[in-house]
């Protein structure tokens, strides 16, 4: 997340900002994005104190902070990881909220520190999978730094990242319809499209992207068409292993491909018409002159 | 060799150092990258009226350093993940625009016009680094390494227009301050979008 904080959706905050592995987190660790996490070092947030359920919180010697001291945003980003294994069932909903909360031994009106709509649940989602597919990218580059993995050409390269991303929804396929419909209320814009630009970027940046003109909001606008209109054809996809998807995405980035290549050779083949014309003017002109000398 | 002593490491790593401004920063490099490339066309566009005259060889070696500060700028961009000014084919022509529009009026048309814009680049320099200061000189020792070296190489510029009667254009005053009018209009729209 491009470092803007949206004061009503806190848990999304939360995702964006925790780079702090607590021990009493179960999930991943959201370590490794630190590339985008230049606003909220941890050492600056300041946690609110929140004595809850099994989780004394005390200071520890000399008033540090122990591992077990946790703020607000720490624990809804706690409830709303737990309420993702009840999201197939419930949906995008407060129940599935609810439900997670019972998991963590507290009270099912923690479901109120939400909307009820569910918005900061799939904002949190969506954060979450666009860390992990951070990580992943950010792995695969290790590895072919150390020479033990080739280089992608850069249509695998966007293909496998867009389908690595896309399969995270495969769990939760049934009700993600109903989360985009939320992800498109207008309260919710601006933090959807911050994600989903930031998601857009991020690959780029690991597919060796390194355009400073024009060229950079093209590649993210064509990659973005490419994304979202694979997303639609994936809810609608009955295919086995949603192959059908696969092809699409296939498809579609070979396209952006040929795009690019069309779009090159019509300005170099446009170049070489005018220095054709140049040429000949200067040939004419060249002609008429010697005809006037003599 | 353009600002030598600015090493470009990777945004991971840079991250990973507890962090820097990175509103503030993005700022400052998508501007400074668009006023260089706006530079560039300047040049350009002054050279392409200009470049068989007697201060085509000036010109020319101060575009040659523009080139350079380009240059690094892209580097800049690309380590910092900066997002480059959605109107840079906007700065594109008008820069051309500006700059064979003031060597149409003749050398000293064309001087007058660095003159104004290098003394706006400068003064814009110069404010970034006092920003950069106020945030954090060691964390951002490089950066202002390099945005010191380019301001003086720019003030240079703007000497070297003095010394080639920028002054005697007509109507210098007047085409100054239209100039650098539409320099901080540029800079203040590159900043945000």
């Amino acid at each position: 997340v491009r470092c803007q904080q949206y004061p009503p959706l806190r848990a999304l905050q939360a995702s964006a900002v925790l780079g702090r592995a607590s021990d009493e987190h179960k999930k991943e660790p959201l370590a490794s994005s630190s590339q985008q996490h230049f606003d909220s070092p941890p050492a600056g947030h300041q946690p609110e104190e929140k004595p809850q359920g099994p989780h004394p919180s005390y200071t520890g010697q000399g008033g540090q902070e122990s591992e077990d001291y946790e703020s607000e945003e720490q624990l809804q980003h706690r409830i709303l990881t737990a309420a993702l294994e009840f999201v197939p069932e419930h949906g995008w909903t407060a129940e599935a909220i609810a439900e997670g909360a019972k998991t963590l031994g507290l009270s099912v009106a923690a479901a109120g520190l939400f909307h009820s709509d569910g918005s900061e649940l799939i904002l949190h989602f969506v954060s979450e999978c666009n860390t992990k597919l951070s990580k992943l990218l950010k792995k695969e580059q290790k590895l072919v730094q150390l020479g033990e993995a080739e280089k992608k050409p850069i249509d695998e390269f966007l293909r496998d990242a867009v389908e690595a991303r896309l399969r995270m929804l495969i769990p939760y396929i049934e009700k993600w319809p109903q989360a985009l419909s939320v992800l498109l209320l207008p309260r919710n814009i601006p933090s959807s499209l911050n994600l989903l630009t930031s998601m857009i970027d991020d690959i780029w940046h690991y597919a060796g992207d390194q355009s400073t003109d024009f060229n950079w909001y093209t590649r993210r606008a064509v990659l973005t068409g490419i994304y979202n209109t694979t997303e639609l054809v994936m809810m609608q996809d009955s295919s086995p292993g949603f192959q059908d998807t696969w092809r699409f995405l296939e498809n579609r980035v070979a396209d952006a491909m040929a795009m690019s290549s069309t779009a090159s050779q019509v300005q170099s083949t446009g170049e070489a018409v005018v220095q054709g014309l140049m040429g000949a003017a200067v040939t004419v002109s060249n002609a008429e002159t010697s005809r006037a000398v003599r | 060799a353009p600002g030598g002593g600015a090493a470009l490491r990777p945004c991971s790593t840079r991250g990973a150092q507890g962090g820097i401004n990175k509103p503030v920063i993005d700022r400052i490099i998508r501007v400074d990258h668009a006023g260089e490339y706006g530079a560039n066309r300047i040049y350009a566009g002054q050279m392409a009226v200009l470049g068989r005259s007697s201060v085509g060889p000036v010109i020319q070696q101060m575009w040659n350093q523009e080139k350079a500060h380009l240059r690094k700028f892209n580097e800049l961009m690309v380590a910092y993940r900066v997002r480059p000014t959605v109107l840079l084919p906007f700065w594109n022509v008008a820069g051309f625009v500006l700059g064979a529009g003031s060597a149409l009026l003749g050398k000293k048309g064309a001087m007058a016009c660095t003159v104004a814009v290098e003394e706006s680049i400068s003064e814009h320099y110069n404010n970034q680094i006092r920003t950069l200061i106020e945030e954090d000189p060691d964390k951002y020792k490089e950066l202002l390494q390099v945005i010191k070296q380019f301001r003086d190489e720019e003030q240079e510029h703007h000497d070297i227009g003095l010394e080639h009667d920028a002054e005697a254009t007509p109507a210098y005053s007047v085409l100054k301050t239209a100039i650098q009018l539409g320099c901080k209009a540029a800079i203040f729209l590159s900043e945000r979008i």
